[in-house]
């Protein structure tokens, strides 16, 4: 590597790592007008409606609600730097702790999402791109149209009723059956928690538990990374250098495999990336279905409960990830795509 | 209009058509089709099954789910096409100027479309809805904060691409001023494209609004709004066609405005045209 392409990744990180800082700050802001500006009078809702002209007074001074905007938001941020995020009107616990206490369950779902994302969509895309125009290739079409056009919490509604409740061949909701309802692991990620523990009745119990709402929450996503990959691998198999490789009688399977696809996956990682965001935005419409414990489950009971500061807690975590996982996934790309590192300051 | 049915190559792809003729028909003259009133409750006949009376059946508080369904289409697309028409608005207003004006101001915008870019509308809808109270309001908040930057890089790149062709500079050689040359060529240059990525949305952002709905974010029951119905049905698990029925509404209007953008998609994106036919460099 050149001294002038270590410059330019180095400028690209400098570059990419201000933007995510910007970006935070952005997303600070929201969920500080989200909490505080928008909602009208905090101190006279804090106060309840039996109280006094003078202790909605004092409260208006406690709460920091007279002081100019830009102080409050201020105050907001140091908190916020502390990890205060308030207390939740529901649980009357601190916010960043039922998060952090829910936040192994969501991201476990979407860690199977993203598991049956990647194992079920790149071979459909594969499939689809080298059985290009055949009847193959148009059925994958159909489906992938189909999967972009479901509504994801009907079809979980469908699959708890038909594959759960009727037949009885899944569980219908939580995490774990009731036998294994006291297992508890450090990390909170069940699957991982029961092998470190040797409780492989646990493991199969969790994987049993999570097999539908994790392919649920997947299935919009495998519908977009099925045609990336369908468009990228086609694209890539026009190059020239596939067809050198093929002229010097490298097997098909190899050609598309080890050459093509190598160069294919590049802009699915990009949106891989993106996905993991998406998906735990997306956790708001599955786990409430399954009944599973976590951030998305836990944000629309705090909007039924007009707990405030419990959904902006929740709004600025699922932010952050989103915001960090494509910083990383940029990062990473760089390094995927030589072509990215030659000319990326170019482009800037 | 007439060009696009020339486009349709497959009996699916004819299909999807047709459908989406058929719900634009629904949600226009829903008012006149409907047999019954979509919000007269009759607790004397809760949640009855299919019958020819009631085609769908009836919900728990005895109202016709058919004729629900019927009025959730006017009110889904009118919505869709609301948020759709806002955030190309606003897209391509960023993206015109940012492709003009170049240099610092594009810089700055494209970086602050990019924070934007792709933030899950589902999460930020909730905060809304927190903010605001639930309702349609916070829905379609939600969804036009997120979904403008999609409009303004593309905009931006169709105008980066024509802004220096022939005819456009002979244009400005000529004295014609500069908001005739973006009204009557650049934007309409940009349409196809555009228009594609428009169908190609209409199915998300019912999905994101029925979404929403559907976890009390959107519309409130007793509204006439498909996600508003499915979650309505949920208490009801042995009255199946309460949930199925309006479900079964967003998923062949989604899918058939799918298969529509990608026909166009195929017919009318130049990019991909040049994909299929250029050679690689």
């Amino acid at each position: 590597m050149s001294f002038e392409s270590i410059k330019n990744i180095s400028l690209y990180i400098i570059q990419r790592i201000v933007l995510t800082i910007i970006a935070l700050v952005v997303l600070s802001f929201i969920t500080f007008s989200l909490s505080y500006i928008v909602p009208g009078d905090a101190a006279l809702v804090a106060a309840g409606p039996s109280a006094g002209k003078e202790k909605i007074e004092q409260l208006r001074v406690e709460m920091g609600l007279n002081l100019p905007f830009y102080e409050q938001y201020f105050v907001y941020l140091t908190k916020l730097s502390r990890g205060d995020l308030g207390k939740s009107w529901f649980t009357h616990q601190p916010i960043l702790n039922d998060i952090k206490d829910l936040l192994p369950a969501s991201a476990e779902l979407v860690f199977f999402a993203m598991l049956f994302n990647i194992i079920i969509a790149i071979p459909l895309g594969v499939l689809a791109a080298t059985k290009r125009d055949s009847k193959t290739d148009f059925s994958i079409r159909i489906l992938v149209m189909i999967g972009a056009g479901i509504p994801i919490f009907w079809l979980g509604l469908l699959l708890q009723h038909f594959l759960a409740s009727e037949t009885g061949l899944f569980p219908i909701a939580g995490r774990l059956s009731f036998s294994n309802r006291n297992f508890e692991g450090s990390t909170g990620f069940l699957f991982f928690d029961s092998v470190v523990q040797g409780e492989w009745g646990v493991f199969w119990d969790s994987i049993w538990h999570i097999i539908l709402p994790a392919f649920t929450l997947s299935v919009l996503f495998i519908a977009v990374i099925t045609r990336t990959t369908r468009s990228t691998l086609m694209r890539a198999l026009e190059e020239d250098f596939i067809t050198l490789a093929r002229s010097k009688g490298i097997s098909e399977y190899r050609v598309i495999i080890k050459h093509a696809l190598r160069n294919a996956l590049v802009p699915t990682v990009t949106i891989l990336g993106m996905q993991v965001g998406w998906m735990m935005g997306a956790t708001v419409l599955v786990e409430e279905i399954f009944g599973r414990p976590g951030i998305g489950k836990y944000a629309v009971k705090a909007v039924t409960q007009s707990d405030i500061h419990g959904v902006v807690g929740v709004v600025l975590i699922v932010g952050i990830i989103f915001i960090f996982s494509n910083l990383i996934v940029d990062i990473v790309h760089l390094f995927l795509n030589p072509r990215l590192r030659k000319n990326s300051i170019g482009n800037l | 209009m007439f060009k696009l049915f020339n486009y349709l190559r497959s009996p699916i792809e004819k299909g999807a058509m047709i459908f989406v003729v058929f719900i634009v028909f629904i949600a226009l003259m829903g008012s006149y089709l409907a047999p019954h009133d979509p919000y007269e409750a009759n607790f004397k006949n809760t949640l009855s099954a299919p019958s020819i009376d009631y085609l769908f059946g009836t919900d728990a508080a005895g109202r016709d789910v058919f004729s629900r369904v019927i009025y959730g289409a006017r009110l889904t697309l009118a919505t869709t096409l609301f948020v759709i028409a806002i955030v190309a608005i606003i897209g391509i207003f960023v993206g015109i100027i940012s492709a003009l004006s170049g240099g610092v101001i594009d810089n700055l915008l494209m970086r602050f479309t990019d924070i934007w870019l792709g933030f899950p509308p589902l999460i930020l809808a909730l905060g809304f809805a927190a903010s605001f109270g639930a309702g349609m309001k916070a829905a379609i908040l939600a969804l036009i904060f997120t979904w403008w930057p999609n409009y303004a890089r593309l905009s931006r790149a169709l105008i980066l691409e024509t802004k220096d062709k022939d005819y456009i500079l002979s244009a400005k050689a000529m004295g014609v001023p500069n908001l005739r040359i973006i009204f009557s060529h650049l934007i309409p240059n940009a349409f196809d494209v555009l228009f594609v990525q428009i169908s190609l949305d209409v199915a998300a952002v019912i999905l994101v609004i029925s979404g929403l709905s559907f976890i009390g974010v959107g519309a409130q029951i007793p509204l006439a709004e498909w996600g508003a119905m499915i979650a309505d049905g949920r208490s009801a698990s042995k009255a199946w066609w309460v949930v199925f029925f309006p479900g079964l509404a967003i998923l062949l209007t989604a899918t058939s405005f799918n298969l529509i953008g990608d026909v166009l998609r195929r017919e009318l994106d130049p990019t991909l045209s040049k994909v299929k036919n250029e050679k690689p460099s």
